[in-house]
Parts: C-alpha cells; structure tokens; sequence
C-alpha cells in the first residue's frame, strides 16, 4: 500500500511541477494588477507539488506500518468490469442501445457475477426492458438506434 | 416577503400533487439507499441529477433530491441496529449501542427511537432553517468578491479539516477539483485551457458525468473487489414504538442531538457525520450511567441519529443564503438548481422564493412521511437487504450509463465518466476521501473570479481581503485554522506519535 502511495506522491508532484509550467509558459499569468488564465491553475500547481513532497516526506517518517491490504479483495473484478464499460460505450454508439445493453448485461452476469445462463438471460432480459422503458417510454431520452434499423 | 408569508406560500408548492409525488419519491428513495450499504445519498442523487433534465420544474426537481438526502439518514440507522453494518457513514457510530440493543432483543425500540429522534430533529431543524435562512441570506447581498473569495476558500479548507480524513490528501483532491473546473475555456480571458486541442472539452467537464463516475461507478468498482454478501436479518424486530421509560430516557439526548447537528451542519464539511459523532461523546460524558454506553444505552441511537438528521437539514442553509454547498450531497443539489438555470446564494430568496420557500415546506412534509415509512414499514425495507449485489451493480450501470448519455446525448460523456470512475476507484484504493472534489469542482469557477475581480477592483492591492471586515474576518479564520492545524501536525511529530493518517 505504502509503495501506491509513494509513486501517487511523486506523479502528484511531478504534476504539479507540469501543471505550474504550462500554466506559466502557455496560458500565462498576467501581473498582480491584470491575473491571467494561468494565474489559478500555477498556484494549484504549486499547491500539489508541495503536498506531494510533504506526503513523501510523511510516508518516509511513519516505517514499518506497511500492513497492506486490509482484507482479501478482488482486483480484476472491477478492471473486468471498466473494460466492459468501455466497450458497451463504444457499441452503443456502434449497434445501438438495446442490443449493446442485452450483451452487456449478459457479459456482466457470466464474466463478473458467474451466474448460470437462465438467471443470466432473465437478469439481462428484464433489465435492458426495465432500463428501455423508463428511459425512452417514460422520460423520452433519445437513444441511439439499433444498426438494423438505421 | 416575511417569514410566515413565504411558509405558507412554500405549503402552497409543496402540497401540490406532483410535488407531494417527488417529496415522497425522494423520501423512499433515499430510506431505500441508506438501508442498502455501499450507495450514498451523495452517489444517488449524482445517479439522478440526469432526471432534473425531464422534471421540468426546478422545485420538484429539488424537493426530490432533498427528500433523498435527510431520506438516507433515516433509513442509515436500520442496517447498523440489524446488522452491525452502518447503511451510512452518519450511522457508524449507531451501531455500538443499536446492535447491542438489538442483540437484547429490543430492535424495535432501538428502530424507533431512531425514526422518532430524526422526526424531532429533523424538524426542529427545518424550523431553524426557516427562520435562520432568510436574515443570512440578506446579510450576504452585501458580500462582493472579496468577501466570496474568503467564504469559498474557507468552505473548502474546512470541507477538508473536517472531514476526519487525511489533510494531505484532502488538500490534493482539492486542488485537483479546482483544477478539473478549469478545464475549457476560461470565462474572463476567452482562453482555452487544459483541452491538448479536443474540441468537446472546451466546454469543460460536465458535473453529471463527474459526480456520476466519482460516486455512482467509482462505489460501485469498489464495492465490486469485495464479495459482498447479503446479510440475512434473523433479528425479531418486536415492537417498534418505544415505551414511556425509553421515552424518558432519550429525550433530552433528542433534544441535545437536535441541536448539536444544526449548529453543526451550517459550518462546511461538518455536516451528519460529525454531527453524530459529537453528540454521542456528549451523551457519553453527560450520562448518569456512562458504562451502559456500548451496551445498549439507548440515549446512544436517539441522540447520534438526531444529530445526523438535524444536520442534514441544517446543512441547506449555507447552500441556500450564501450558495455554498457543504458537503458532498448538497454539491450534488447545487449542480441539480444550476441544470435548472437557478444559481443558489443571496438572490434565491429574492429571485426564486417558490424554490426557495417551496423546498423548506417540503421539508416538514418530508420529515412526516419518513416518520411513517420508517416507523410502521421498516420490515420492508429490511426484505430489501436481500437484493443480490450481483443484480444491483449492473442496473446502477445501466442507469448511470443511459442517464449521462441523455444529458447532451454524445458518447464523449460516458468515456469521461467512466475516467472519472476509474479515478474515484483509485481515490478509494489509496484512501482518499473523494467528498472535497465535488465541491472543489462546483465552487472552483467561484473562488477564480471571485480571486481576479478582487484583484481588479483593487489595482492589484492584496490587502483587500483583510481590510473588508467580513472577509478580514474569515480570513483571520482562514489563517487560524491553517496555522492550529499546522502546530498540531508538528506537535504530533515532534511527540514521536504518528499522524492520524497520511
């Protein structure tokens, strides 16, 4: 846990330090009198490179507290699941709403959740019709239409 | 318009049909997510804010999400009596003395001093926002840029030191809240900032998709690591009305509670939790019986969950007078009044006072519904414990797809929530509490115009902040809180003890 932390410390300062060289090479900080665009965002920059020395500095000073993980957890469940929001966002643009939402649905039930194929295909059946029909019958949000139909 | 006047004008819209409908939705909704662990009222309303686009009017749309909010610390205390696994984080400390008395077999006492404790509170609450609100919010048409700079600032540091949680941390969300406002084109100069040429991100990140990622999906990735299992209640609720002695025992912690968590949710990032864990030291240290505390003293459910109620009432008042939104959910309820073209702050009463009466006289109603829902029907909402995470997970993701997709109807929204997602997991992962970016985000355009025209108005003179008696004054508080929270840093270094947290 300790060494997320550090490398979060370093990319928080090294941002900073990025942050505080565009906003005074590119966005520029006008005078005390005139503030420019760049004058917010270069102290924010300064902001987060300081903290981010502070909380190396402290990760350094408190040794041997490194307990890690508290409990069992399962890492690849949500980057499973992140992927495949990803690809439903894609597809629904792709093949359309209703379609996208049935497979997602379904890969959801078998690859994240590991149901059997009827609770998988009931789940994602009464789902994507619950989802259709409160968003396109009721609150009249257009969808993206399915590829067939287009 | 004088108090009374603008209640009862404010009854008038509540008691409408359709807003009496979105009170009461509000009111189950949000018992349904603080009985559920693992959703907030603050991920919820994030969830819905893509619905304030349909309901047309921005009362409704408003007395809806408020219903949420106070809704979920009602329905925060059942899981941490039956279960021992706080709904809320408002209701962490319900459960040392809840489940101890359920444990002895009076559940349903403990359930129902609980309802009847927010009830009070809840009300007692509402009153003071009543009269409390409209005096406020006229002492503040006089605040200009100075005086917001140093409101804004000081709402967010304070956001960040009250939050229990690491200072370091807080900061850095902070800043980077502030810096995800900046995204898109600048609103004094024109200039374009932080784009790297992409065209749809000049208009900036939206608030629905960001709130929506941090914590609606962000949660639920989190929540997604663990094989959350559901609990089955075996506990026999009994009755649910507390007798005449429970009564006496809890009333003046009601009481104390009530008043505890209003004084306690105006000030920024204080809000139910504190609230809840203040006025639970207090009942503690002001008992006859101290050592009945942890064992089931029944003062420890009424007065914490009094406390909590009281403050999410009272936490409107800054959002509603000054346009400062104080915690994590009332950002969300601020974005909900901005989608609806309405900037909250000293105006509200002036400008929208159908808003701004309509959504406290909802509040009453409200607090009367969730009595009922929670007194007489809260077996239901235990049978609701036993919807499989597994089915929840995916129609939250449904939802929150679809929902952000309707807002501007592009693709573009989804992938950036979905980076806003992976970043409010990382938050979690790392311990970062995502509450101050929120209101990082929604105050960021604030505190930089607010900082440039100070500037301007004074030719450049940084004294303007001191010199001005109110915002001399809060940043003398400014400094002060910097400075107290800097010695006890050292204080706590150079004593060889570690931090409270990184």
């Amino acid at each position: 846990m300790k060494k997320y932390e550090r490398i979060t410390a370093i990319i928080t300062s090294l941002g900073g330090v990025w942050i505080m060289v565009y906003a005074w090479r590119t966005l520029k900080l006008g005078s005390i009198h005139i503030p420019d665009a760049g004058l917010l965002p270069f102290l924010c920059g300064v902001g987060l490179a300081i903290l981010g020395i502070v909380w190396l500095l402290v990760l350094q000073q408190t040794k041997g507290e490194d307990k890690g993980v508290e409990e069992k957890r399962i890492w690849y469940r949500p980057v499973i699941s992140l992927i495949l929001m990803v690809i439903y966002g894609w597809a629904m643009e792709s093949v359309g709403y209703i379609t996208s939402t049935l497979l997602f649905v379904i890969a959801w039930q078998k690859v994240i959740e590991r149901e059997k194929w009827l609770k998988t295909m009931i789940i994602s059946l009464l789902g994507t019709f619950a989802m259709y029909a409160l968003f396109v019958y009721l609150l009249k949000v257009p969808i993206p239409p399915e590829f067939f139909a287009r | 318009m004088d108090i009374f006047a603008g209640l009862i004008n404010g009854f008038s819209i509540a008691l409408t049909g359709t807003n009496i409908l979105f009170c009461f939705l509000g009111a189950v909704i949000g018992t349904a997510i603080g009985v559920l662990p693992g959703l907030g009222p603050a991920a919820t309303i994030a969830l819905l804010l893509p619905l304030t686009y349909v309901i047309g009017s921005p009362v409704t749309a408003i007395i809806m999400m408020a219903g949420i909010y106070y809704g979920a610390m009602y329905g925060g205390s059942t899981t941490s009596i039956l279960l021992n696994l706080p709904g809320e984080a408002a209701s962490v400390v319900t459960c040392i003395d809840g489940y101890q008395m359920a444990r002895k077999g009076r559940a349903g006492a403990a359930l129902g001093i609980a309802a009847i404790g927010s009830f009070i509170a809840g009300t007692v609450a509402v009153v003071g926002l009543t009269f409390f609100a409209p005096p406020l919010a006229e002492f503040a048409l006089d605040f200009g840029p100075p005086e917001y700079f140093a409101l804004t600032t000081l709402g967010l540091l304070l956001a960040v030191t009250l939050s229990g949680g690491s200072i370091i941390k807080g900061l850095i969300i902070l800043f980077v809240g502030l810096l995800l406002a900046m995204v898109g084109l600048d609103p004094i100069s024109g200039k374009i900032r932080f784009t790297f040429g992409s065209i749809v991100l000049q208009g900036g990140f939206d608030f629905v998709t960001l709130a929506m990622g941090v914590f609606g999906l962000g949660e639920i990735l989190y929540n997604l690591e663990s094989t959350l299992k559901t609990e089955i209640v075996t506990t026999k609720l009994g009755k649910v009305f507390p007798t005449l002695k429970d009564w006496a025992d809890s009333k003046w912690a009601i009481f104390r509670g009530s008043v505890i968590g209003f004084f306690i949710g105006i000030i920024p990032g204080g809000a139910a939790v504190i609230s809840s864990l203040a006025s639970y030291a207090i009942e503690k240290k002001y008992s006859k019986h101290p050592e009945e505390f942890g064992h089931g003293a029944i003062q420890g459910v009424a007065g914490p969950e009094s406390a909590n109620n009281a403050a999410s009432s009272s936490s409107f008042i800054p959002l509603l007078t000054l346009g400062i939104p104080g915690n994590a959910a009332i950002a969300m309820i601020f974005a909900a009044l901005m989608i609806q073209g309405i900037t909250p702050g000293p105006f509200l009463v002036a400008e929208h006072p159908d808003v701004f009466w309509g959504v406290i006289a909802s509040m009453y109603i409200g607090n009367a519904m969730l009595l009922v829902l929670n007194l007489p029907m809260v077996g239901l909402w235990v049978q609701m414990l036993r919807v499989p995470y597994g089915i929840l997970a995916p129609i939250i993701v449904l939802f929150t797809t679809i929902g952000v997709y309707s807002v501007q109807n592009q693709v573009f929204d989804i992938y950036s929530m979905l980076f806003f997602a992976a970043l409010g997991y990382g938050m979690r992962k790392l311990n970062f509490d995502p509450a101050p970016l929120p209101l990082a985000f929604v105050l960021g355009p604030m505190v930089e115009r607010s900082l440039r025209q100070s500037l301007l108005i004074s030719g450049g003179d940084l004294t303007i902040f001191v010199t001005r008696p109110i915002s001399g004054t809060l940043i003398a508080v400014f400094v002060l809180l910097i400075v107290g929270q800097t010695a006890f840093f050292i204080k706590r270094k150079m004593g060889g003890k570690k931090p409270p947290a990184t």
